[in-house]
């Protein structure tokens, strides 16, 4: 059952386009990742849902309702902002207490329903603390809990881990994934780390000047993009200028396109590029620079295209290792999983 | 691992060039050192000496040959009208606090929803009475209260709103209203700074979770707002319950406070020994309520202090 519809939702700044005709379906229960660079929109339209910006175009619903022409506090969505928003003047308790107040719950009940958020999110005995004397972790765990008591039909989260340093962020990220589970609350993160969003989302949207790119789970959107732009966002690619000709590109190895005839652009993941010494079938270069990364060990070739050529080797016994300067041919490892797509390379 | 004290830092400097390096660097009280210096030449000596006055007598402008006498004090802390002036100086101070803190909040909160000449505007309007002195402005006040040919009067004569002029002035609503307006700047600005700046999420993080524009006002902006409506209500209060020219001119001299006394026996009955203990009494009351005011405000600010 679909828990969310964003339909067409579209929202103008001036003369700048935030959003363009935005369509997104939200399934129950699934947590979905807007995921692009800055200023593609997504943060505008997770506050077009909660009800901080009003689209000039377009429907929300939420259930089956129509939530777009209501107020912010009347929308029953959750948002937990980049910065937390706790309330400094409250405590802990207070502050998941405050919407259960305002909707003037009777107390017995908020005492209740507070103390059961507490223990969900391993917090009782600061129960009491203010937020300044959280740390991030803790702050975002409120920050969420606040959110989860009032049980809404939609949680959506801010960058939720920006605040957070970069050793925190993964286990909570990691925590954050097992808490949704337990709850079971439909949920809509928005980042801008790929590496958060495909470790946290059971699909990916990605964002583009105001569009949604590509809708998919995180391992689709990673084996089959279908922009240069999602290529080079999600994970990193080697896109190489190519030809199709009678259904195969030109070159050095022939992958077969279900395009017309015309320029296209090859994509292959580096972990997909194998190098050998010397020459040999597959395109000569050179060896330009080396990253060990630890697991495997990043190249950068230049084969010629405007942009190396990078493969990862893995670091098994017998894979050759090669120095700056060496002379090799890359090779696409499995044909299957290259892709190729209509037109010339577009860089990010 | 390196020591955090490199060797040419901790190889002692000169006399010379160690104090000048910490007056420089901000090391310590030495950068607040001439303004300690100017306030206590021209502010602490001079009230002091001025107190003094309070516990000898003074006979033609020269101390008497008695020395200290705490007969002045006496006097006046056993004076029934010193209690009832000091009572009145309390409440009009309070209530008028408290009036210029509703007047003035509004403001500042519309402040921060204002852009551009709009916001501009309001900043030379809220500044603009402070480039004229308060006894002009309580000049004004009378011009505008005053009579029937008042601003007040004649406009509600000739709407025909009212019959006869009302007797506005010389009385003690005439001295709230001017003491609220003349005061008003000096509320408007610290709630200026803290609200123009807020950050709008926590109102919007209210607003997601249920409550009202309303309750959100009144449960989130003005609670995260409380350490500057406490700074303004200390300065608003202190200078309230000090100042003798609004009272004196506006309460058209039946009007008197514990201030318009020191005023009065210092320049109109010339006993300068009353004038000081006055005074004496004027300012410690005043210490004692300004410190009042701030521990209450730290209190409800309690949150602001805390720390991990």
């Amino acid at each position: 059952m679909n828990q969310l519809i964003i339909d067409g939702v579209t929202k103008q700044f001036g003369a700048l386009k935030v959003l363009q005709s935005c369509d997104l379906t939200v399934e129950r229960g699934s947590v979905v990742t807007l995921l692009g660079p800055s200023g593609c929109g997504k943060t505008t339209l997770l506050r077009s849902i909660a009800g901080f910006v009003t689209p000039d175009a377009g429907r929300i619903r939420v259930k089956g309702q129509d939530i777009s022409r209501l107020p912010p506090n009347r929308r029953d969505v959750g948002y937990v902002f980049q910065n937390y928003a706790l309330f400094p003047h409250l405590t802990c308790r207070d502050n998941i207490a405050y919407g259960l107040v305002v909707r003037r719950v009777p107390k017995a009940e908020i005492a209740r329903r507070v103390s059961q958020a507490l223990d969900l999110i391993a917090l009782a005995a600061f129960a009491d603390r203010y937020p300044k004397q959280l740390s991030g972790g803790q702050q975002q765990r409120v920050a969420i809990a606040r959110a989860l008591v009032l049980e809404p039909q939609v949680l959506l989260l801010d960058e939720p881990f920006n605040a957070l340093d970069a050793q925190l962020r993964l286990s909570m990220q990691v925590e954050l994934r097992k808490l949704i589970d337990r709850v079971g609350i439909t949920s809509i993160f928005v980042t801008h780390d790929q590496q958060e969003a495909m470790a946290l989302s059971d699909r990916v949207a990605i964002m583009r000047g105001g569009r949604i790119e590509q809708i998919g789970s995180p391992l689709e959107i990673y084996d089959r993009p279908r922009s240069c732009f999602v290529a080079d966002f999600i994970g990193r690619a080697n896109l190489m200028p190519t030809q199709v000709r009678a259904g195969r590109t030109e070159g050095p190895q022939a992958i077969a396109a279900a395009l017309p005839d015309g320029p296209a652009t090859l994509v292959a993941r580096p972990e997909n590029i194998d190098l050998t010494p010397g020459s040999g079938p597959g395109w000569p270069g050179k060896v330009t620079f080396l990253t060990a990364l630890g697991p495997v060990i990043e190249y950068e070739v230049d084969c010629g295209f405007s942009v190396p050529v990078r493969a990862a080797l893995p670091r098994h016994a017998g894979v050759e290792t090669f120095e700056p300067g060496a002379l090799v041919t890359a090779r696409i490892r499995d044909e299957a999983a290259a892709v190729v797509l209509p037109g010339e390379p577009n860089h990010a | 691992m390196l020591s955090r004290h490199s060797p040419e830092a901790s190889a002692p400097l000169s006399p010379r060039g160690l104090s000048v390096a910490r007056f420089l660097d901000g090391g310590g009280i030495w950068p607040a050192v001439p303004a300690l210096v100017y306030l206590l030449v021209f502010m602490v000596a001079p009230i002091a000496t001025l107190l003094t006055f309070g516990f000898v007598d003074i006979d033609r402008g020269t101390v008497g040959e008695g020395g200290f006498t705490l007969s002045h004090m006496v006097g006046v802390l056993s004076d029934p009208l010193v209690w009832r002036l000091t009572w009145r100086s309390f409440w009009i101070a309070v209530v008028s606090t408290s009036l210029t803190l509703i007047f003035a909040y509004p403001v500042a909160y519309a402040y921060g929803h204002l852009r551009g000449a709009a916001r501009t505007l309001l900043l030379v309007a809220v500044m603009s009475p402070l480039l004229t002195s308060a006894l002009v402005r309580t000049y004004a006040w009378i011009v505008i209260l005053g009579g029937r040919r008042g601003l007040v009067n004649q406009t509600l004569l000739t709407l025909g709103l009212i019959e006869r002029p009302l007797d506005i002035l010389n009385t003690s609503t005439a001295v709230l209203i001017g003491m609220t307006q003349i005061h008003l700047p000096f509320m408007i600005l610290p709630l200026l700074a803290v609200l123009s700046e807020r950050d709008r999420s926590f109102e919007q993080a209210s607003l997601n979770l249920g409550a009202s524009q309303t309750v959100t006002f009144f449960r989130v902006t003005v609670p995260m707002s409380m350490p500057a409506i406490v700074a303004g209500f200390a300065l608003v209060f202190a200078v309230s319950y000090t100042n003798f020219i609004v009272p004196q001119l506006l309460g058209g001299g039946n009007y008197s406070t514990i201030a318009v006394q020191v005023y009065e026996q210092t320049i109109v009955v010339l006993d300068w020994s009353r004038g000081a203990a006055l005074a004496t009494l004027l300012l410690s009351s005043c210490f004692v309520f300004v410190f009042a005011i701030v521990a209450a405000g730290n209190w409800l600010t309690r949150w602001s202090e805390v720390r991990r």
